[in-house]
């Protein structure tokens, strides 16, 4: 299979990496416009990778393209990959990206192509936890989502801004827009991160999970922040970002019904998110180019068949799940 | 007029301050009261 990485930077250099270790993958293009950056990388990943610093690449002869650049581009790239003949995986965690994306489903489907979104660490593995704890309900009522830590300067950049934006909870059947910011709770994550206060943001968590549990009742997404993070949100940042954050961490609480009890499930993961989303974006890639996954503009609660299969293979690649036992 | 500004302004910054106060203030809930997290290895993976 051949595959192109638009983006080299922290998630994008994971992504390369992950996939050139990966039997099947017999050509890879890693395509970023610095030039330093980009050689650098291939360097590193051998004959496999080829670099290019031209974004306007032929994308065709690809059988997929990964989207790891900032999400402002992904919906451009991705209808340039269709055109080409590619299917698409989107490692975007903005709201806005990831609805131009949705976007595109019924040419996806036209064209029999996946447009994969929002394949990360949240979202993308939380999908894949959701997914799997729901496969353990006959009803799934609520899906929550939390998250702590950021991976390279975009997705800094995405966190502070997502905290001025407005969130989308999913009530009832219907979509509620709340204030990013507001909403307050106190989310417990697996060691060393722990408890963090986390908060509504303009996330695209909801939009993406929502539709794989007909009869939800309530989806909700939180980000953990700090009180200067709240404070200074409505600002431009105020510093530049950090190259790549610390270790960042998941939370997935999923209740319903099985048999007669009403019951809840909490699985979670800690990471450095950009290796995490790395780990994740090359197996839904890899997924994707062997026909695994549906034609369609999807996130990975939808598109992915056999999400515990998927989730071995993360575990295989040193991305770890743990469930809390007790009570919350 | 002045007074009337000089009221309005310094009433404006009280609630701003209020606001503030609210907004920092406060905690999200009550951490787990039993139980931890236990990893997901291969035959837990089910």
């Amino acid at each position: 299979m051949r595959i192109a990485v638009l983006g080299a930077g922290a998630v994008g250099s994971r992504v390369a990496r992950q996939l050139a270790s990966t039997p099947g993958v017999d050509a890879l293009t890693v395509v970023d416009p610095g030039a330093g950056v980009v050689d650098v990388v291939c360097a590193s990943l051998g004959p496999v990778a080829t670099p290019s610093t031209s974004l306007t690449l032929d994308l065709a002869g690809h059988d997929v393209v990964v989207l790891a650049g900032p999400g402002k581009h992904h919906r451009d790239q991705a209808e340039r990959a269709l055109e080409a003949g590619a299917s698409v995986v989107s490692c975007t965690d903005e709201l806005a990206p990831s609805r131009l994306l949705l976007a595109l489903d019924d040419e996806a489907r036209v064209r029999r192509r996946t447009v994969a979104v929002g394949a990360g660490f949240a979202p993308g593995l939380s999908d894949l936890l959701a997914a799997h704890a729901g496969r353990l309900f006959d009803d799934v009522h609520e899906v929550h989502v939390a998250r702590a830590g950021t991976g390279g300067p975009a997705c800094a950049r995405a966190h502070h801004a997502s905290l001025r934006g407005l969130a989308l909870d999913w009530r009832d059947g219907a979509w509620v827009s709340r204030q990013g910011g507001s909403g307050r709770e106190l989310a417990w994550f697996p060691d060393p991160v722990a408890g963090q206060d986390c908060y509504r943001a303009s996330l695209p968590d909801t939009l993406l999970f929502a539709p794989a549990f007909p009869g939800l009742l309530r989806g909700t997404a939180r980000v953990a922040a700090t009180r200067r993070d709240r404070l200074t949100a409505p600002l431009p940042m105020l510093r530049q970002p950090h190259p790549e954050g610390l270790v960042g961490a998941i939370r997935v609480e999923v209740r319903g019904r099985r048999g007669q009890a009403f019951e809840t499930v909490i699985y979670g993961a800690v990471d450095r998110p950009a290796l995490a989303a790395g780990a994740v974006a090359a197996v839904v890639a890899v997924a994707v180019a062997s026909g695994q996954l549906a034609s369609g503009a999807a996130g990975l609660a939808v598109l992915v068949p056999d999400p515990l299969a998927m989730l071995h293979e993360l575990a295989e690649r040193g991305v770890r799940c743990a469930r809390f036992a007790g009570s919350s | 007029m002045i007074r009337l500004l000089r009221r309005a302004s310094l009433a404006v910054g009280i609630m701003g301050l209020v606001a503030a106060g609210l907004r920092l203030r406060g905690t999200g809930g009550t951490p787990p009261q039993s139980g931890g997290w236990r990893e997901l290895t291969g035959p837990d993976l089910r």
